[in-house]
C-alpha cells in the first residue's frame, strides 16, 4: 500500500491563537478519511493547509514523500495541481460555461498566455466531456454556472477537480449547502470516482452519519487536537462524547 | 463489440468502469458520447475566433477615430515630460499673493452663494418634475409625464458650461447667470436622480393611501416621500458637492466666482498666477468634498 | 399604569421633542436664513436690473428660438466626430483606470496602505478638477487640438472608473480565488479567472455610464480646440448667429438620445 498523504504534528495558527496543536496521520491510496468535529476545531483549517491555502507555522506535510511545506512558490503550483480540491460553496467562476469551469482545473498546466486566451488543448476538452457526462452533467456542458441548482454546482466542482488527474482528493463540506438527498447523491459520487480511479480522499464533514457511511477511516478532531482515529465501526458512542465534548467550563 | 468511444487514455488505464458505465448506459450514450467530442471542438474554434475578431475590431476602429480626428499620436510619447515641465517651471511655486488678496475670498465666498442658492431651487424645481416624471407615480401620464422627463433631459444633456455661456450671452456678465446655469444643471442631475429613487419604492404604502381615498398628492406625501427621504437627502448633498465643483469654474465665462481669476490669469499668460489659482480651488472643492461625505453619513444615521 | 413615575417619564419624553423640534427650527431657519443672504448678495446686489431690463436681453432670448436650419447638413460630420471622442476618451479613461483601481483597492492594492492612499489620492483628484481646467493643462503639454479634448476628458472620467472599479475588486468573493490557487494557478491567473469574470459586468456598466456622460463633456471641448460639434459651438457664438448656436445644441441633445438608446441596449447584452 503506498502511503499517499502524511501529515506529522501540523501546527497552524496566527498571532495569539493556536488552531492546530500538532496533527498526525496518515492516508493510504484506497482510504477515504473523514475528519469530524464540532465548529472551531480546525477541520477547515487541517484540510487547507494539506494544500497551504493556509499556512501552517510547524510539522509536516508529506504528499508522496515529498515535504510540501518546503516547496518554493513554483515548486507548490506543481504540487498543487496533482491535489483537487472540492469546496463548500463549489467555488465556481459563475460567468463562466460549465465546460469553462472544469477546464480552469487544467490551469496548473496551461501557461500563461494560454490561459489568457482560454486555449486549453483538445486533450483537455475531451477529457472535460467525458468526465461531465460522467458526473452526469452532459447535457449542461454551454450552460452558465450561475444558471445551475446546488447539487449540479458540486458536480462540476467534482469534475473540475478530477481533470487534474489528482492523486490526492481534499473535500471541505462537500455537503453543507445542499439538502439531504441531493448529499447522498454527491457523497457517493465523490466515493465512486475515489474508488474507481484509487484516489485517497481527505474528506471534512460535520454530518457525522454521512461519515460514518461513506469513508473508510474517520479522525475526530476537538480544539485542533486529534482525538479519535479509528474505521467507522469504532465510533461508538463513548468516542462521540470524547470529540464533541466542549469545554464549557 | 462495437467502436469505442474515444476517451482520454490515461482515464482508461485508471480504471475501464468510466467506460463501462457508460456502456451500461445503452446504446444512446455511446452514441452521444462519441458525438460529443467532435462537434465541441468544432465548436470551440469559432469561439476564439469571435474573440480575436472583436479585439481587431476595437482596434480598427481606434485607428479609425485616431485619424479621422486628426489626433497626432507622436506628441504622445513626450507628455509626460512635458507636463512634468510646464509644473515644474511654469506653474511652481504658485503665486499665493495673488489669492489671499481680499477681492479673491470675496470670489470664493461667492461662488459657494451660487452654488448653495442654485442647489436650493434646483432641489425645489426638481422634485415635482422628478414625480412628474416617475413611471410609477406621475399623476400625468399623458402630458405631464413626457415633458416632465423631456425637461430632465434637457438640462442634463446641456453641459453646465454651455448653459453658462447661453445665459451670459442673454443676461451680461454677473452672478446671476452663473447661478440660473447651475440651477438648470442642478434639475438635471438631481432630478434624474430623484426620479430613479421613486420609481424602486415599494408599491404596498401607495395601494394603502390610495385605499384609504387619498388622491395623488397625498399619495405623494404620505406613501412616496417617507420611502425616498433617506435617498432623496444623500442625493441632495451629493448634488450640491457636484454643483459647487461647477461653480468654481463658471466664472471662466464671466459668470461669477473663483473661475473669472482663472480666465483673467490664463489670458494674462501669468502662469504662476494661474497656479495659485487651480490650487484654491482643487483644496476648496476637496474640502467641500470631505464635508459632503461627512455630511451624508451624519444624516443617514440620524434619518435611518 | 398611573402614577409620578409616568408623569416624569412623560415629560422627559414632551422636554425631548421639544428640544428636537427646536434643533429642527434652527436648521430650518438656518438653511432659509442662508438662502435670503445669497439671494440677496446674488440677485439684489450684484445684479443690475435695471441696465438688464433697458438691455437687448429679451431680443437675444427671441433670437436663440430662430433655429438656423442651414446649419443641420453641416453637423453631420461634427456630430459623428463629437461620438469618436466620446468613445476614445472613455476607453483611455478605462486604461488608465486600470492601475489606479489597482492601487486604490485595499485588498489587492501592492504597498498596502501607502500605495492605497495613492490611488485613491489620484481618483479625488481627478474628479475635483474640472474638465475644462484639465483641458488647459492638456492644451500645454500638446497644443490644440482633439488630442488635448481626448485626454482631459480620459483623465476626468479616471476618478469614477477606477472608484467603481476598486470597489468591485474589493467586493469580489473570495471562492473563485481559492478554487484558481488551490488548482495550482499563477498569481496571473488567479487575477485573470478568480477575479475578472466576477467584476466584469460592473465595469462594462461603468464605461457605458461614462461614455454618456463624455458626450456631454466633448461639447464643451471645442474651447481647446477638440472639433466636434463643441467646437461649431464656440464658432457660432463668436459669429453671434444664436439661432445657429440653438441648432447645434439640438444636435447635441439628438446625438444624447441615441446615446442613451444605444447605452440601453449595450447594458442589456452586458448584464
Amino acid at each position: 500500500m503506498t502511503i499517499a498523504l502524511e501529515v506529522k504534528n501540523l501546527r497552524a495558527g496566527y498571532a495569539g491563537r493556536e488552531i492546530l496543536k500538532g496533527v498526525s496521520f496518515q492516508v493510504d491510496a484506497d482510504d477515504f478519511f473523514a475528519i469530524i468535529g464540532p465548529s472551531g476545531a480546525g477541520k477547515s483549517t487541517l484540510i487547507r493547509c494539506v494544500n497551504r491555502l493556509v499556512e501552517p507555522t510547524g510539522g509536516q506535510v508529506l504528499f508522496h514523500g515529498v515535504d510540501l511545506l518546503k516547496l518554493d512558490q513554483a515548486r507548490l503550483r506543481e504540487a498543487r495541481r496533482n491535489i483537487g480540491m472540492i469546496f463548500q460553496e463549489f467555488n465556481l467562476i459563475e460567468r463562466l460555461s460549465v465546460m469553462d469551469n472544469v477546464l480552469t482545473g487544467r490551469l496548473g498546466y496551461t501557461g500563461t498566455l494560454r490561459s489568457l486566451m482560454r486555449m486549453f488543448t483538445a486533450e483537455d476538452i475531451r477529457q472535460a466531456l467525458a468526465l461531465l457526462d460522467r458526473v452526469g452533467l452532459g447535457e449542461y456542458v454551454d450552460k452558465r454556472a450561475d444558471r445551475l441548482s446546488g447539487g449540479q454546482r458540486q458536480r462540476v466542482g467534482i469534475a473540475r477537480a478530477l481533470i487534474q488527474n489528482p492523486r490526492l482528493l481534499l473535500v471541505d463540506e462537500p455537503t453543507s449547502s445542499l439538502d439531504p438527498k441531493i448529499s447522498r447523491e454527491v457523497m457517493g459520487l465523490i466515493r465512486e470516482i475515489a474508488r474507481e480511479f484509487h484516489i485517497p480522499v481527505l474528506c471534512n464533514i460535520h454530518d457525522v452519519e454521512l461519515a460514518t457511511e461513506f469513508c473508510t477511516h474517520v479522525i475526530g478532531l476537538q480544539d485542533g487536537v486529534k482525538k479519535f482515529e479509528g474505521q467507522p465501526g469504532e465510533l461508538n458512542a463513548q468516542a462521540l462524547h470524547e470529540i464533541y465534548a466542549m469545554e464549557v467550563l | 463489440m462495437p467502436a469505442k468511444p474515444s476517451f482520454d487514455p490515461a482515464l482508461i488505464a485508471r480504471g475501464s468502469a468510466a467506460e463501462a458505465a457508460t456502456f451500461a448506459r445503452g446504446p444512446a450514450a455511446r452514441e452521444q458520447a462519441s458525438r460529443i467530442p467532435e462537434s465541441w471542438h468544432r465548436f470551440r474554434f469559432p469561439q476564439s475566433l469571435y474573440r480575436y475578431v472583436a479585439l481587431l475590431t476595437v482596434l480598427a476602429f481606434i485607428a479609425y477615430a485616431v485619424d479621422r480626428l486628426n489626433i497626432d499620436l507622436e506628441r504622445l510619447p513626450g507628455i509626460l515630460g512635458r507636463i512634468a515641465t510646464t509644473l515644474g517651471q511654469r506653474y511652481f511655486p504658485p503665486n499665493i499673493e495673488h489669492i489671499a488678496r481680499a477681492d479673491y475670498l470675496h470670489s470664493v465666498l461667492e461662488t459657494m452663494q451660487m452654488s448653495y442658492l442654485a442647489t436650493v431651487f434646483g432641489i425645489a424645481l426638481a422634485i415635482p418634475l422628478a414625480w412628474l416624471a416617475s413611471f410609477n407615480q406621475t399623476p400625468s401620464r399623458r402630458i405631464g409625464y413626457g415633458l416632465a422627463r423631456l425637461i430632465i433631459m434637457g438640462c442634463r444633456s446641456v453641459h453646465e458650461m454651455i448653459w453658462t455661456i447661453l445665459l451670459v450671452a442673454v443676461l451680461g456678465f454677473g452672478m446671476l447667470p452663473g447661478t440660473l446655469a447651475l440651477m438648470l444643471f442642478c434639475i438635471g442631475f438631481a432630478g434624474k436622480l430623484f426620479t430613479e429613487a421613486i420609481e424602486a419604492i415599494r408599491p404596498g404604502p401607495v395601494e394603502a393611501i390610495r385605499a384609504t381615498g387619498g388622491n395623488r398628492l397625498q399619495v405623494f406625501v404620505f406613501a412616496v416621500l417617507p420611502q425616498v427621504r433617506v435617498a432623496w437627502t444623500g442625493i441632495s448633498i451629493y448634488t450640491w458637492d457636484v454643483v459647487f465643483r461647477a461653480a468654481t469654474v463658471v466664472g471662466f465665462f464671466g459668470a461669477g466666482g473663483m473661475g473669472w481669476y482663472l480666465r483673467e490669469s490664463v489670458q494674462r499668460i501669468a502662469s504662476h498666477d494661474v497656479a495659485a489659482i487651480l490650487l484654491s480651488i482643487i483644496i476648496v472643492v476637496v474640502v467641500a468634498e470631505l464635508f459632503s461625505a461627512w455630511l451624508r453619513r451624519r444624516v443617514a444615521a440620524a434619518i435611518a | 399604569m398611573n402614577g409620578p413615575a409616568v408623569d416624569v417619564r412623560a415629560a422627559a419624553i414632551a422636554a425631548g421633542r421639544r428640544r428636537g423640534r427646536a434643533l429642527r427650527s434652527l436648521t430650518y431657519l438656518a438653511v432659509f436664513g442662508a438662502v435670503l443672504w445669497s439671494i440677496q448678495v446674488i440677485m439684489i446686489a450684484d445684479t443690475d436690473w435695471a441696465r438688464l431690463a433697458a438691455s437687448s436681453a429679451g431680443k437675444t432670448l427671441a433670437s436663440f428660438l430662430e433655429f438656423d436650419y442651414r446649419l443641420l447638413p453641416e453637423l453631420v460630420d461634427p456630430t459623428i466626430d463629437t461620438a469618436l471622442m466620446a468613445t476614445l476618451a472613455t476607453l483611455a479613461g478605462l486604461l488608465l483606470a486600470i492601475p489606479v483601481a489597482w492601487l486604490g483597492a485595499a485588498n489587492i492594492s501592492p504597498l498596502g496602505r501607502s500605495s492605497y492612499v495613492v490611488g485613491r489620492f489620484l481618483m479625488t483628484v481627478s474628479r475635483s478638477v474640472h474638465e475644462i481646467v484639465w483641458g488647459l493643462i492638456f492644451v500645454s503639454a500638446v497644443g490644440l487640438g482633439a488630442l488635448a479634448g481626448v485626454l482631459a476628458m480620459g483623465v476626468r472620467s479616471v476618478g469614477f472608473i477606477s472608484k467603481i472599479i476598486a470597489e468591485a475588486i474589493e467586493d469580489v468573493q473570495p471562492g473563485p480565488i481559492e478554487a484558481i490557487r488551490a488548482v495550482g494557478g499563477t498569481r496571473f491567473q488567479v487575477l485573470w479567472y478568480g477575479i475578472l469574470p466576477q467584476i466584469v459586468p460592473v465595469v462594462l456598466g461603468t464605461m457605458i455610464f461614462e461614455w454618456d456622460i463624455n458626450i456631454r463633456r466633448s461639447t464643451i471641448m471645442g474651447l481647446v480646440g477638440a472639433g466636434g460639434l463643441g467646437l461649431v459651438f464656440f464658432r457660432q457664438m463668436a459669429m453671434l448667429n444664436y439661432g445657429g448656436v440653438a441648432t447645434v445644441i439640438l444636435a447635441v441633445l439628438c446625438l444624447i438620445i441615441l446615446g442613451e438608446i444605444v447605452s440601453y441596449y449595450a447594458r442589456k447584452a452586458v448584464i
